[in-house]
């Protein structure tokens, strides 16, 4: 679920129908947060569309399309969806090692597994902490594309596999995309994905044990 | 604080954490011997080299690169494999925590220097039998 902003808007910019435009101003890097807020074209559009409301109310869709969301929201956007991916592939791993436990598997690789699941779950809440949506902003251009997990492997061996090159695959990605968001957001990404480094250490000695 | 002042003061920041990693690998040494010893060996190498790496950085900013101290006070007393086991894991996630103020800083390419040496510190420290962490070099809640 993605937070939503509660500060109080500070900017007014024009009015339509007796009600203020308020646009959210806030500083970008106050506890590391990204906050959607609208571009100055935006603003520009709305008091535009303020103005035109009062002639005939063509509202804002005289100006053309909404800009787009900032880049590194939309890093910071796809940093999420990656991450639900994995706690839905480790959640799955937990799922497929539980029946493998049963049949006389391996409970420690379980209880690894189990515990960086858990991790992956800490990651994502604090991915989601960072990203600030106003209400009724951009957020409908977020979210969608979602993937599901794969399916996992029938054996551990294929479940460590698939978990590892995971792991490998998202410390690889975060190490590329923290390059260009703030720096609060760059040091959570680094953060994690040292973790998803060392994860794969853990796991392959989790899983020759 | 400048552009540059805040990268001399967490490349410093870093080049103090691989100080002492070259420092407590030579007593890490002293206490292993095989395939642990020569994994040591090569891990000291890397501190060492990362250490001169920084210290040329800094001096690239006209500042001087901060020296070793004469000696550190260590998180573990060492008297067995074990302990130098530990004290391996301790120092490398002492040094994913001082690489975490220059991936703070906008140049790419300190950036990306910081995150990988973060990243290859935090798996060193797996190897090593630290524990699993959710948020290495940040103060939070896993």
């Amino acid at each position: 679920m993605l937070e939503t902003a509660n500060r109080r808007p500070v900017a007014a910019a024009g009015g339509h129908g007796g009600r203020s435009w308020r646009m959210l101003v806030v500083d970008r890097r106050r506890q590391g947060q990204l906050v959607v807020e609208p571009s100055r074209r935006v603003l520009l559009a709305v008091v535009a569309a303020g103005g035109a409301g009062l002639a005939g109310c063509k509202g804002i869709a005289a100006l053309g399309p909404v800009p787009g969301l900032p880049a590194d929201v939309v890093t910071l956007n796809r940093a999420i969806a990656a991450e639900e991916l994995m706690v839905a592939s480790y959640a799955a791993a937990v799922a497929k090692l539980g029946a493998v436990t049963t049949a006389g598997g391996n409970s420690a690789f379980l209880q690894v597994v189990t515990a960086i699941h858990a991790q992956h779950q800490a990651h994502l809440g604090q991915l989601r902490r960072r990203l600030v949506l106003p209400p009724r902003s951009a957020a409908s251009k977020l979210g969608h594309g979602r993937q599901l997990a794969a399916a996992m492997p029938d054996s551990q061996a294929g479940v460590l596999g698939v978990l590892t090159a995971a792991e490998h695959a998202a410390a690889a990605r975060l190490t590329t995309e923290l390059l260009s968001v703030p720096a609060a957001l760059a040091q959570l990404m680094a953060s994690i994905a040292a973790s998803e480094a060392a994860h794969v250490v853990v796991l392959r000695r989790a899983g020759r044990a | 604080m400048t552009d540059a002042s805040q990268k001399v003061a967490a490349l410093q920041t870093a080049l103090a954490a691989e100080h002492a990693a070259s420092y407590g690998y030579g007593i890490i040494g002293a206490h292993l011997n095989g395939a642990a010893l020569k994994v040591a060996s090569a891990d000291w190498v890397l501190h060492e080299r990362a250490r001169d790496a920084l210290a040329k950085l800094i001096t690239a900013l006209g500042a001087t690169p901060a020296p070793a101290a004469p000696a550190y006070q260590l998180p573990v007393a060492v008297t067995s494999a074990a302990d130098a086991a530990k004290l391996a894991a301790d120092l490398e996630l002492q040094v994913v925590t001082a690489y975490v103020n220059l991936v703070a800083v906008a140049d790419p390419g300190l950036r990306q220097l910081a995150a990988t040496s973060m990243q290859n510190a935090s798996v060193r420290a797996a190897r090593w039998g630290g524990r699993s962490r959710a948020f290495p070099g940040l103060a939070l809640e896993g």
